[in-house]
């Protein structure tokens, strides 16, 4: 079963980097920002196969930690456009986003 | 019953490294950065998902099992946040990209 | 006066439910390295570590308190289940749909954008429909128009879509009963 295993998170590992060719093409911005998108999913797969083959417990907490990065990557990516740009984005986060504020000085009030 | 279980576990491994490769080949198919991005978002979440779900019968104890679907959990998570995050972004025109090279940048606004 | 502390009650009640629920992740994620170190009988390592993990949660409820005050109205459960029901074979068909559009030569596409009349009020809850629906066959929420609808961006008009996210929303506000109805 290792052995599989470990073919898998190789398998998968692959196809995360046939995937990084979106990286070099673009042609926009969130283009490439997908690939990191790609590299965090697939990269919390490769490497919790890897841990459950190898029975190396603290590769799970690898995949975490990667899981965590790309999220903030692409937050990071998403808020610095926005600020750059000076205007709001048409998500619908944005509104609670603005809420948000408001209501915590009402309750500190 | 364990040759039940490693039958579960090369299925649904060998399955979600099969969606893991759709989001791949989605990624680098699709005409624009919308579209890649639902091939993205949903292949990958399912991907992964069946890879936890194969990589549960391996696992020690029912412990290590909980850490397994909580990973997976929290990657759900940032992922369809993520995912809408960068939709908005997308759906946007982007700035910084060349107009030369965007022919199918248009299409998702058909 | 009276009624700021009978708000500040459901504040704490919160708090501390999503404190004990921090805690308990955290100790889920930790706890094969915790156990490592119970086993060996190094308990400063084991104090430090549950220390580090405490304070986490604190700030981590901290942190979600002030991004996301709690809600009034009642988490049902059942409602809960349902969806989350609902949520994983939907996830599974768009996994399945999407793949199928990649692999296929013909690349069968028709993209484009559907605007939604949700009955969600800007905040936790319409985000919350965002993020459900941006894993549902075909849908992918982009952003709000000019008369507050949600935008969808769909792989393939030809679906039904607006029926599909017509479900998904109701089987979302029934999870929280009055809490998503409020008056921003």
């Amino acid at each position: 079963m290792p052995e599989f295993l470990l073919g898998a998170a190789a398998f998968v590992l692959g196809t995360v980097a046939l995937g990084l060719m979106r990286l070099l093409r673009g042609p926009g911005h969130a283009d490439r920002m997908l690939s990191a998108q790609l590299l965090g999913t697939g990269g919390v797969g490769a490497l919790l196969l890897l841990g459950v083959a190898t029975g190396v417990g603290a590769i799970a907490e690898v995949a975490l930690l990667l899981a965590l990065l790309a999220a903030f990557a692409s937050v990071a990516f998403v808020s610095g456009i926005q600020r750059s740009d000076g205007r709001g984005p048409p998500s619908a986060t944005a509104p609670a986003a603005a809420d948000s504020p408001g209501e915590h000085r009402r309750e500190t009030a | 019953m364990r040759l039940a279980l490693d039958i579960l576990t090369i299925v649904a491994v060998s399955l979600g490294a099969i969606f893991f490769l759709a989001g791949t080949v989605g990624l680098l198919r699709f005409p624009d950065t919308l579209t890649r991005l639902h091939a993205l978002t949903k292949a990958d979440n399912l991907g992964l998902g069946l890879v936890v779900l194969g990589l549960l019968p391996q696992v020690s104890g029912p412990l290590s099992a909980l850490a397994l679907l909580a990973v997976w959990l929290l990657a759900l998570l940032s992922g369809s946040t993520v995912g809408q995050l960068l939709a908005g972004k997308a759906a946007v025109p982007d700035p910084d990209r060349a107009p030369t090279l965007t022919p199918g940048a248009g299409a998702s606004h058909d | 006066m009276a009624s700021s502390k009978a708000a500040a009650m459901p504040l704490i009640r919160a708090a501390l439910a999503r404190g004990v629920g921090f805690l308990g992740f955290w100790l889920l994620l930790a706890g094969p390295s915790l156990g490592q170190s119970t086993a060996t009988g190094v308990t400063t390592d084991l104090a430090a570590g549950l220390a580090v993990g405490l304070l986490a949660a604190v700030v981590a409820t901290w942190v979600s308190l002030r991004l996301l005050p709690p809600a009034p109205g009642r988490l049902r459960l059942t409602a809960l289940a349902r969806l989350a029901r609902h949520f994983l074979w939907q996830s599974i068909v768009a996994g399945f749909d999407v793949a199928r559009r990649a692999f296929d030569p013909r690349l069968p596409l028709k993209p484009g954008d559907l605007a939604f009349p949700t009955r969600f009020p800007p905040g936790t809850g319409r985000a919350a429909f965002g993020a459900i629906t941006s894993l549902m066959p075909g849908t992918l929420p982009v952003g709000t128009d000019d008369h507050d609808r949600l935008v969808f961006h769909c792989l393939d008009l030809d679906q039904p879509i607006t029926a599909g996210l017509a479900r998904d929303e109701a089987l979302v506000m029934g999870v929280r009963r009055n809490g998503s109805d409020r008056d921003a």
